[in-house]
C-alpha cells in the first residue's frame, strides 16, 4: 500500500480520502486543506514527512515552467522545504505532460478544432496546456492579468506570457502568494460584478484553474466546454446549472472528485520509486499512458 | 543624498515612461487613482494621478488619495528612476505603500512592466 497526501492551502471543506488501485498497486490518496494557513501547512508537511510515500502541494506552486524557463514561487518553495525525507511535488511535472495529452484527446474527440475560441483563465501555471492549445490552432485569450491582477488586458500569445513571467520573476519570489491567487475560503468567493463575464461569453471553451473559473464565471454558460480539474460534486452541479455542455477534467475521476495535479503527480512519484529529480518528461508520459490518464469527458447537459 | 528636485524629476520621468508605454496605457485605462508620494526626511509631497491611462505629475500633496507611497527622498528617487526594484526597500520596511491590496499590486506591476527585463 502506498500513501500519498495533498497538503493544500485551499479550504478544508474539499478534503477527501480515496483508496484506489493504480497499475496493480493499492494507493491511499487524500487531501488535507489548511485553509490558507501557511503555518498549519508547514506543520502538516513536517508531520507527514517520512510517514507517507509522496506529498503534493496544493493551492500553491513551487515552480512555474514557462517554455524552457523555470520560475520559483518563493512561498511555495519555502513551504515545500518543511519536508526533507518525503518527496514534495506541486503538479508542474504532470501539468506539463497530462494537460497536453488532454488537449490532444479533445482534438481527437472534436471538442477542440482549429479556430476554437478558448479563454484560459490563467496560463502561467499550466504553460503546457497553453502551448498545446496554441499548437492546435485555437484562438486563445490568456487571463493571467485579468483574473490574477484584475488588469483588463487579455494576453493572446505565448511570447506575451513568457515576457510577463520574466518581468515578474523577482515578484514571484517575494510577493505573498495569497495576493496573486485565492487561498482558503477566498477560493469560494464569487466576483461581486460581471466585469469580466464577456470573456466567458465570447469563448467556446473555458480552460484552467477551477477556482478562478468559478469565481468569475457568469451565471449562464450555455453550451460551453470547461477544461479544468480538482472538481467536486458541487462543482459539477454548479456547472450543470449554468448550462455547461461538457466538463473535461485533466485528472481522472476518483469516485466523484478529480484530484489536483499535485496529488496525481505525488501518486506517480510514489509508484515510480525513483527520486523525484530523476523523473523525466518521458517518465510522466509513460506513466500517464500506463495508468490510462488522458483527460475525462463528462457530458453535463 | 537625493534632493527634492531630484525626486521631483524622477517622478516626472516615471510619468513620462508610463505615458510612452502604449501597452501600459491600455492596461491602466480603467485604473483611475491618485497617488501621494511623501518624502519622510524632507517632508516634501508630490502627486501622481492616473486617469484614463495617462499619468500626470504635480507638486504638493493631494486632498485625498488612493495610495500613499512614503520613504526617504533617496529611496523614492531611486525607485521612481527604476534604479532599485521597489520590492527591496518594501521588504526591508524602508518603503511603505498604503492602499488597497489591489492598488498596491497594480503600482508594483507598473514598475515591473517598465523596468524589469
Amino acid at each position: 500500500m502506498k500513501r500519498v497526501v495533498s497538503v493544500s492551502l485551499g479550504d478544508s471543506s474539499g478534503d477527501f480520502l480515496r483508496n484506489v488501485n493504480l497499475a496493480g498497486v493499492d494507493v491511499e490518496m487524500s487531501r488535507i486543506g489548511c485553509n490558507a494557513d501557511m503555518d498549519l501547512a508547514a506543520i502538516t508537511l513536517e508531520n507527514l514527512d517520512g510517514e507517507v510515500d509522496a506529498i503534493g502541494l496544493g493551492g500553491i506552486d513551487i515552480f512555474l515552467r514557462v517554455g524552457s524557463e523555470e520560475f520559483i514561487i518563493g512561498d511555495g518553495l519555502r513551504l515545500s522545504q518543511h519536508a526533507v525525507k518525503t518527496p514534495v511535488v506541486d503538479g508542474s511535472g504532470l501539468k506539463e505532460t497530462l494537460e497536453r495529452t488532454t488537449v490532444e484527446t479533445m482534438l481527437r474527440n472534436g471538442d477542440l478544432r482549429r479556430g476554437t475560441k478558448v479563454l484560459m483563465v490563467s496560463a502561467l501555471d499550466r504553460f503546457g496546456m497553453a502551448e498545446a492549445l496554441v499548437a492546435a490552432g485555437c484562438e486563445c485569450k490568456f487571463g493571467d492579468l485579468i483574473f490574477n491582477l484584475k488588469i483588463d488586458y487579455p494576453l493572446t500569445t505565448l511570447d506575451e506570457l513568457k515576457d510577463l513571467a520574466r518581468k515578474y520573476r523577482s515578484r514571484l519570489l517575494t510577493v505573498p502568494f495569497r495576493m496573486l491567487y485565492p487561498t482558503g475560503s477566498a477560493q469560494n468567493e464569487r466576483a461581486s460584478d460581471n466585469k469580466f463575464a464577456h470573456y466567458f461569453h465570447e469563448a467556446d471553451v473555458i480552460a484552467g484553474d477551477r477556482h478562478l473559473i468559478l469565481r468569475h464565471m457568469p451565471q449562464e454558460l450555455h453550451g460551453k466546454i470547461i477544461l479544468t480539474n480538482t472538481t467536486r460534486p458541487t462543482t459539477v452541479d454548479e456547472l450543470r446549472r449554468a448550462g455547461v455542455q461538457t466538463l473535461v477534467t485533466t485528472t481522472p475521476d476518483l469516485d466523484g472528485v478529480s484530484g489536483g495535479t499535485n496529488l496525481m503527480e505525488a501518486a506517480v512519484v510514489a509508484l515510480a520509486e525513483k527520486p523525484r529529480a530523476a523523473l523525466t518528461r518521458e517518465d510522466y508520459v509513460e506513466w500517464c499512458q500506463r495508468l490510462g490518464w488522458q483527460g475525462e469527458k463528462h457530458v453535463l447537459n | 543624498m537625493s534632493t527634492n528636485e531630484e525626486l521631483s524629476h524622477s517622478l516626472r520621468t516615471f510619468a513620462d515612461d508610463c505615458n510612452a508605454n502604449e501597452k501600459l496605457r491600455v492596461m491602466n485605462r480603467d485604473w483611475n487613482r491618485v497617488i501621494h508620494i511623501h518624502a519622510d526626511d524632507t517632508q516634501a509631497d508630490f502627486t501622481l494621478t492616473s486617469n484614463d491611462g495617462t499619468v500626470v505629475y504635480s507638486d504638493g500633496a493631494p486632498s485625498t488619495c488612493d495610495l500613499r507611497v512614503s520613504a526617504n527622498c533617496e529611496i523614492l528617487t531611486q525607485v521612481f528612476y527604476g534604479e532599485v526594484s521597489p520590492n527591496e526597500p518594501y521588504n526591508e520596511g524602508t518603503l511603505r505603500v498604503d492602499g488597497s491590496e489591489d492598488d498596491v499590486l497594480r503600482l508594483d506591476f507598473i514598475t515591473a512592466m517598465l523596468w524589469e527585463e
